[in-house]
């Protein structure tokens, strides 16, 4: 393995309080939210095992027998990704429980082809359809497939999350001050929700801005 | 090109608008050192990012060289590296089909200058193809699937975009580390989408008025050669979702001498952009001529 310290990008003589710093703004950049559906998860996830890792390392040398052991992600691939279009198998017929493991294996065109076979286009065929247009990278057509899932079937939460999803411009890591492609409303936006979902939280004795950034 | 991708200058430290300057002057005196001088004229911003983004290794010198645009005071350069060299022949290849484009779709005294700009870069261009062949088949297959679509007047932006993404997509294809190759190629598509697509929403209203094909004017009911407060929300949104795939695999980009830059480029440059486009503000000839003279 690495140094942990030279992963995390901070000097052995750094202080408790700087390491987990570091840490937490690892984990922030390549945080499985940042890379749901994303083509380069694995690489994503290899990188949050290796932060993880190196935090564990650290912090287990400097406080041998001290309560900081369950600080970490669990090795990234294990957590759940909370938005945005995902493949469940929830509800599906058998053919389209097969369209979305080749979906979720990256077999995209296999996938196009089994859907434009099937003669009756229903809203999952419209959802699984705007999903293979979503992994090639073709935003537009995927949020109009989307649309078109969720206005046949308004009750389906999987559906109207993706277009949900979609319409705030998604989730992405991004450093301090720097700018969005959406001319400010979607930061506005997504600090508000943010914001009024930590009041419900910490009313019920949680706290979610720091549960997003890290535990 | 188009010359959306490229820092927030005022953002820069100066010692990272120095080395910029040093990357694009290396990159025009690369230009006349393999092509003559005429190809210097095809210098651009988005090539300069390139040849920043395919550098692998740290601590290239600048050195001062004079140049035609600074003949009395010299300006430093980054001196020949492989990176810059790359850049320099994927910029002849593109610029040169880009010629050959304006050549066949303009009329008149204009026509005629283009066609000779063309013979006159037809050496560069074949030495230059000859270097970078998979790059050179990318940019020929994908401008001709692109005049196929214009003349269908396809309603699709993914599609019209997807072949300048394929474009830039293929920068990648000569990185031999496999998991480096996925993470730029990812990044690449979604920049060449991201430029293509602000560069339609930039032409809008010329293309309404002249008549010509714009995507956007299929996709959305641009009647007046203005999208809808909502069309505009739909497409920005897109965009967005392009620019946190390019973000994403950025963050898994090592680092090189030029992150800081390359970093400013993708989180305050391209979005910068985005708002002028989007604003009305932003004007490529008179900008870029400005840009010019500072540099």
């Amino acid at each position: 393995m690495n140094d942990p310290y030279s992963v995390l990008g901070v000097s052995p003589q750094a202080t408790d309080e700087e390491v987990k710093r570091a840490y937490r703004d690892l984990a922030r950049k390549y945080h499985p939210d940042n890379y749901h559906d994303n083509p380069l998860a694995d690489l994503a996830s290899e990188k949050m095992k290796e932060i993880n890792e190196a935090y564990d390392t650290i912090t287990k040398s400097r406080e041998q027998g001290g309560g900081y052991s369950s600080y970490g992600y669990g090795g990234g691939a294990a957590y759940q990704t909370q938005s945005g279009p995902r493949q469940s198998t929830a509800g599906s017929n058998a053919q389209y429980v097969q369209i979305r493991n080749l979906i979720n294996a990256n077999n995209l065109s296999q996938a196009a082809a089994m859907l434009n076979a099937i003669p009756t286009h229903d809203a999952e065929w419209y959802y699984l359809m705007g999903s293979v247009y979503w992994r090639k990278g073709w935003m537009d057509q995927a949020g109009q497939f989307f649309r078109t899932a969720a206005t046949m079937e308004p009750g389906n939460i999987e559906y109207r999350n993706a277009v949900q999803y979609m319409n705030q411009g998604g989730q992405a890591y991004r450093p301090a001050g720097a700018g969005d492609m959406m001319g400010g409303d979607m930061a506005c936006n997504m600090c508000q929700n943010l914001i009024c979902a930590d009041c419900c939280c910490e009313m019920m004795g949680g706290n979610l801005i720091p549960c997003l950034g890290c535990r | 090109m188009y010359g959306y991708v490229r820092p927030a200058k005022g953002e820069l430290k100066v010692r990272e608008y120095e080395l910029f300057r040093g990357v694009y002057c290396g990159l025009c005196h690369e230009l006349a050192r393999r092509y003559g001088f005429l190809s210097r004229f095809l210098v651009n911003y988005d090539f300069t990012f390139l040849a920043m983004l395919l550098a692998d290794g740290t601590g290239k010198q600048t050195c001062p060289r004079r140049c035609p645009v600074h003949p009395l005071r010299p300006v430093r350069c980054l001196g020949s590296c492989s990176s810059l060299s790359t850049a320099a022949d994927m910029t002849v290849v593109l610029g040169w089909w880009k010629i050959a484009d304006s050549a066949a779709d303009t009329a008149g005294a204009k026509a005629l200058a283009w066609k000779l700009a063309k013979f006159a870069l037809r050496r560069a261009y074949q030495k230059a193809a000859a270097r970078q062949s998979a790059f050179a088949h990318s940019v020929e297959d994908n401008l001709a699937r692109l005049h196929r679509l214009e003349a269908e007047r396809c309603p699709s932006v993914d599609e019209t975009a997807d072949t300048f993404a394929l474009i830039l997509r293929s920068v990648a294809e000569g990185e031999p580390d496999r998991d480096r190759r996925r993470v730029l190629e990812e990044l690449l598509y979604h920049l060449g989408r991201i430029v293509y697509i602000l560069d339609a929403a930039d032409d809008l209203a010329e293309d309404t008025r002249s008549g010509a094909y714009n995507p956007l004017r299929y996709r959305f009911d641009a009647g007046e050669g203005k999208l809808s407060a909502e069309d505009e929300h739909t497409l920005r949104a897109g965009l967005q979702l392009s620019h946190n795939a390019l973000a994403g695999a950025f963050a898994l980009l090592g680092e090189n001498d030029y992150s800081g830059i390359l970093s400013n480029t993708v989180y305050l440059g391209l979005p910068a952009a985005a708002q002028a486009v989007f604003a009305g503000t932003w004007n490529k000839p008179a900008t870029l001529q400005r840009e010019r003279r500072d540099l």
